[in-house]
């Protein structure tokens, strides 16, 4: 579903560059369940932010499906960015000003999603995540682990296909990361292609491939 | 996705309190001024449309050459109303309008004793035709075309007589004389240049029974028929004026012309021809919308600057929805319903406050509001088309900035908006250039005020009062001067034709005795005591006296003792000296032998240049008695000549008027212009002042962390202050630098109408660039007190 080909990024400083990315080449099949590992700085967030169609200021080709990403107009990537991707952040990034039902809400209204059939996703995923009873508290009323379970509702809502997440447990306690883990393994199996970086090695155990990145390349791609 | 939109702008407005009430309050001021300024513009385009056909009605006015030199007069003689109706078949109809008001006023008395009034006219039986103004009571047909028949309008009606039924048919005095009252009208709107309350047959009035081409004392309307070419028509009059008064003309070797101006144009038209009610000058119906602009801008500004400078704060609420899949087009939609929630809440806002000041507006600048325009059709579209053009306006520029914010740069609070700053302070700049462009044209009218209130006229304008009288009190005016005197209460008592500081009637010199130059020259007719009563100063010769033979009641070819100014004598070009005793002719003598030179006194507004003025007594032309008090309290002396008058003339009115009031008077429009700049420079300073506190605010918060380390460092408040101050002086710099280029401009064409007119210092500028910087740095030093006041380990802690 998903190929990288000689993928490179860099910042050019005053005398050289600086390479972030360099020389990535990887596939992504529909349906994997994929963790990126290193150490900060190794490239991990930034190869998240471009499969997931953030960053577009890099070298090399990007394929989705059986298409370049480069020779897409605007209009269709951010079709595309839309309707194939849902995001997970470390830091969990909720909107303060909205509710737990609103944050949920959100990506559906930007995909023009009925009002009714708004209503039965939300509650739907309301349902599945716990969340019944919190649905009119705002983000700052939550613990962690919460909003890191609304952040996730927030992302699958839309239907994406692919799913990227990025240290999602990383401000979590052991016990709500696997709980985290465990709903990313649900969803797995019921055919979300699901992409995630992050430092633990235990989180590594959900999925189905590893990867090992060091300053910008990937060391080693194994599966498990 | 609409209801999202302004679910979320809601609580984003709720939840910044400090910048929603700033745009608010500076939005609803500015929409005040904005809507109450447009009522009015509208209230004074609006002018004369109320009559069918109004576009066909034409009121006649008249030009007079004599050497090349043209003057316009709003008027034009009886005659040519009757002529035109006769003779013109383009014609549909003409009427005449005898506004006795500028004459005296009248007594009316409807059986309960008798009252001044001063809103009479006498029309011709056609008025009614041309202005359709409707019937209380009475029919249309034949009314007012009988002698000694009266309309009254239906609140004079009320006044008198309880209702307007009650009034039909009763009669009233006028000045004696009996009317019938045949009908009552509607009052006139205030959007009409005719103002009257009693309309009486001009057939009363002994000049309707021979009309004649000379003098020309009347308004005269015509209504065309339709399709006229009104040039044409214009050209047929010319026709008539050959016709009728070509001989005439060639005799006194001048021309006239009659020329047509359009009802509509009378109000906004030229200022210098006479109409019943005082027009606008059109330049302030232009000032004053430019200024309503200004003042929105300004609102929409502070809007526009702390959306902007706000934008930092949301960059990661941007960056989320980009992320969930937000597009610019659904970014901006969103960003740009906050402004539009802000400016309909303005809008509303406003016309709640437009409801609490239309009163005191009325009273303060004389003009209605008609608030029921606001809630008409075209009231409600324009009033939608405003909220739609502020929301957008301000909205416009900031949700273009946020919406086009990277997603990840936003998301990892990297993004400084450096973009905006730029467009901000340009933005500050233009605020604090309109706040003291417009102090300093404040200040630039306010120190011609006051020149034109300390200048010396010539003469003593302080405890002289006029008391204006009837042309048959004549009689009674020798005997009421000595009792005046002899009460004490006077000193000195002077009759004239006019008041000093508003001499009007115009003469001509002719070449004749020892004068070989022609020209026009100011006649006062005055009896020989106004030298005493006003002070003026005899340069050479001595006054005429009593014994001098006055002008009517002159034999043929007896010598009349005249004076003249300064300028007449410069015009002839003779010295004071010279110029004593030397014979010229004045018009109305060629036997004018000058006694005296007075010296130069301004006789009219300082509009105008002192010209030449020839000073005669004439008591029988004289109306207004001139009063030097006595010295002591003006009030017991006002009461003992009061006591004398209520003796002599029980009846006639008491309406002293103080000289140095009626003075001040001639410069009522001036000042009306300096209060209405003073309260927009005070809004617009107001509103500017109250984004600077935003903005200031703003920064402040940015910069908590970095003060409270420099007071650690051991900061004052001074420093402080200094820090928060420093880039915000320097915009309100770049403002004075182009205010002062503006007030030099204003000054120089706003003086420009006045002959006689200030010079020019720098006072208005320092004062109003002072008066601004000063609220500018109280300002920011309210905020930056309280920042200072924080405490620095907690600021710090909250790293």
């Amino acid at each position: 579903m998903i190929q990288l080909k000689n993928l490179d990024k860099f910042i050019e400083s005053r005398f050289q560059r600086v390479f972030i990315l360099k020389g990535i080449d990887l596939t992504i099949n529909e349906g994997e369940f994929l963790t990126l590992m290193g150490p900060s700085g190794a490239g991990k967030s930034t190869l998240l932010n471009i499969l997931g169609l953030l960053d577009e200021d890099y070298e090399g080709d990007y394929s989705f499906g059986d298409r370049s990403i480069k020779s897409m107009k605007e209009r269709e990537r951010s079709a595309l960015h839309k309707s194939e991707f849902g995001y997970i952040f470390q830091a969990y990034h909720l909107i303060d000003e909205l509710t737990v039902y609103e944050n949920i809400e959100t990506p559906l209204l930007y995909r023009n999603v009925s009002s009714s059939e708004r209503k039965s996703i939300i509650a739907n995923l309301m349902d599945r995540f716990n969340m019944v009873a919190k649905k009119d508290l705002f983000p700052a009323q939550l613990s962690g682990g919460q909003q890191q379970l609304v952040g996730i509702a927030r992302a699958v809502a839309g239907r994406p296909r692919v799913l990227l997440a990025d240290e999602p447990t990383g401000n979590l306690h052991s016990g709500q990361a696997k709980e985290i883990m465990e709903i990313f393994q649900e969803l797995h199996r019921e055919g979300t292609t699901i992409i995630q970086a992050t430092h633990a090695r235990e989180n590594a155990d959900f999925g189905t491939r590893l990867i090992n990145m060091l300053d910008g390349k990937i060391e080693s791609d194994e599966a498990i | 996705m609409w209801k999202n939109y302004l679910k979320i702008s809601f609580r984003n407005l709720r939840k910044r309190k400090l910048y929603t009430g700033i745009n608010l309050l500076g939005l609803t001021v500015a929409l005040v001024s904005f809507i109450v300024i447009a009522l009015y513009i509208n209230h004074e385009w609006s002018y004369d449309r109320m009559y069918a056909d109004y576009d066909r009605i034409y009121k006649i006015n008249q030009e007079f050459v004599s050497n090349g030199e043209s003057q316009l007069v709003g008027s034009s003689p009886s005659l040519l109303p009757v002529t035109l109706l006769e003779e013109f078949p383009e014609v549909e109809n003409a009427t005449l309008i005898f506004d006795l008001s500028i004459f005296s006023s009248v007594m009316i008395d409807a059986g309960e004793g008798s009252q001044e009034e001063n809103h009479y006219a006498m029309v011709d039986e056609h008025f009614f035709e041309v202005f359709d103004f409707d019937l209380i009571a009475g029919q249309k047909t034949g009314i007012l075309s009988e002698p000694n028949q009266i309309v009254l309008t239906e609140s004079t009606a009320k006044r008198y007589f309880g209702s307007a039924f009650n009034a039909e048919g009763k009669s009233l005095k006028v000045d004696g004389k009996d009317f019938l009252i045949t009908g009552v009208m509607e009052d006139f709107p205030s959007n009409s240049h005719l103002a009257f309350e009693f309309l009486a047959s001009f057939k009363s009035h002994r000049h309707s029974r021979e009309p004649e081409w000379s003098p020309s004392n009347y308004y005269n309307y015509v209504k065309l028929k339709p399709g006229t070419d009104v040039a044409a028509f214009e050209a047929n009059m010319a026709e008539m004026v050959e016709k009728y008064l070509g001989a005439d003309l060639a005799e006194y070797g001048y021309e006239t012309a009659f020329f047509t101006q359009p009802v509509t144009n009378i109000h906004l038209g030229d200022p210098t021809l006479s109409t019943i009610k005082p027009g606008t000058d059109i330049k302030y119906i232009y000032i004053f919308g430019v200024v309503a602009i200004l003042l929105i801008a300004i609102g929409i500004i502070n809007y526009v600057n702390l959306a902007t400078a706000e934008a930092t704060e949301r960059n990661k609420e941007v960056g989320l929805r980009k992320v969930m899949g937000a597009d610019r087009v659904q970014l901006f939609g969103q960003f740009v319903s906050e402004s539009m929630i802000l400016s309909m809440g303005a809008i509303l806002f406003s016309i709640l406050v437009i409801y609490l000041v239309a009163i005191p507006f009325e009273n303060f600048g004389g003009v209605p509001l008609d608030l029921n325009l606001l809630f008409s059709p075209i009231g409600i579209t324009s009033l939608l088309g405003l909220f739609l053009a502020v929301g957008l306006l301000a909205g416009f520029y900031p949700s273009l900035i946020l919406s086009g914010m990277e997603p990840m740069k936003a998301l990892g609070n990297k993004l400084k908006i450096g973009g905006g700053a730029w467009v901000r302070k340009s933005l500050v700049v233009f605020q604090f250039f309109v706040s003291m462009g417009l102090l300093i044209s404040t200040f630039v009218v306010k120190s011609q005020l006051d020149f034109m209130r300390e200048v010396n006229l010539g003469y003593d304008k302080e405890q002289v009062v006029a008391l204006n009288y009837h042309y048959n009190m004549r009689e009674s005016i020798p005997t009421l001067r000595e009792e005046m005197i002899r009460s004490g209460a006077a000193v000195s008592i002077a009759r004239a034709a006019d008041m000093p500081h508003d001499v009007k009637a115009g003469y001509k010199i002719f070449p004749g005795g020892d004068n070989s130059r022609e020209f026009m020259i100011t006649g006062y007719a005055v009896d020989p005591d106004l030298i005493e009563t006003i002070n003026l100063e005899l340069l050479a010769g001595e006054n005429y006296t009593e014994s001098d033979p006055v002008r009517r009641g002159l034999e043929e070819n007896g010598e009349m003792p005249i004076l003249l100014n300064e300028s007449a004598i410069a015009e002839m070009g003779w010295t004071s000296q010279d110029a004593i005793g030397k014979k010229i002719n004045v018009g109305f003598t060629n036997n004018a032998i000058v006694k005296g030179i007075v010296k130069d006194f301004y006789f009219s507004s300082l509009h105008q240049k002192v010209g030449p003025m020839v000073i005669f007594n004439d008591p029988e032309e004289a109306n207004v008695l001139l009063i030097k008090l006595a010295a002591g309290n003006p009030t017991a002396n006002l009461a003992s000549i009061e006591a004398v008058w209520k003796k002599l003339v029980p009846g006639r009115p008491f309406n002293p008027k103080f000289l140095d009031q009626e003075y001040a008077n001639l410069y009522q429009s001036e000042q009306k212009v300096g209060l209405i700049f003073g309260l927009f420079s005070g809004i617009a300073i107001f509103i500017a002042c109250m984004g600077l506190f935003g903005l200031v605010s703003y920064v402040a918060l940015r910069r908590t962390r970095e003060i409270s380390i420099r007071k650690v460092l051991g900061a004052t408040q001074g420093d402080v202050l200094k820090v928060l101050s420093l880039d915000f002086l320097k915009l309100l710099g770049v403002s004075a630098v182009l205010a002062i280029g503006f007030g030099i401009w204003f000054s120089d064409s706003w003086l420009a109408a006045f002959a006689n007119r200030t010079a020019l210092t720098i006072w208005p500028f320092v004062i109003a660039i002072l008066a601004v910087l000063i609220l500018a740095v109280l300002t920011i030093g309210y905020r930056s007190w309280k920042v200072f006041r924080l405490n620095p380990s907690k600021t710090l802690k909250s790293e």
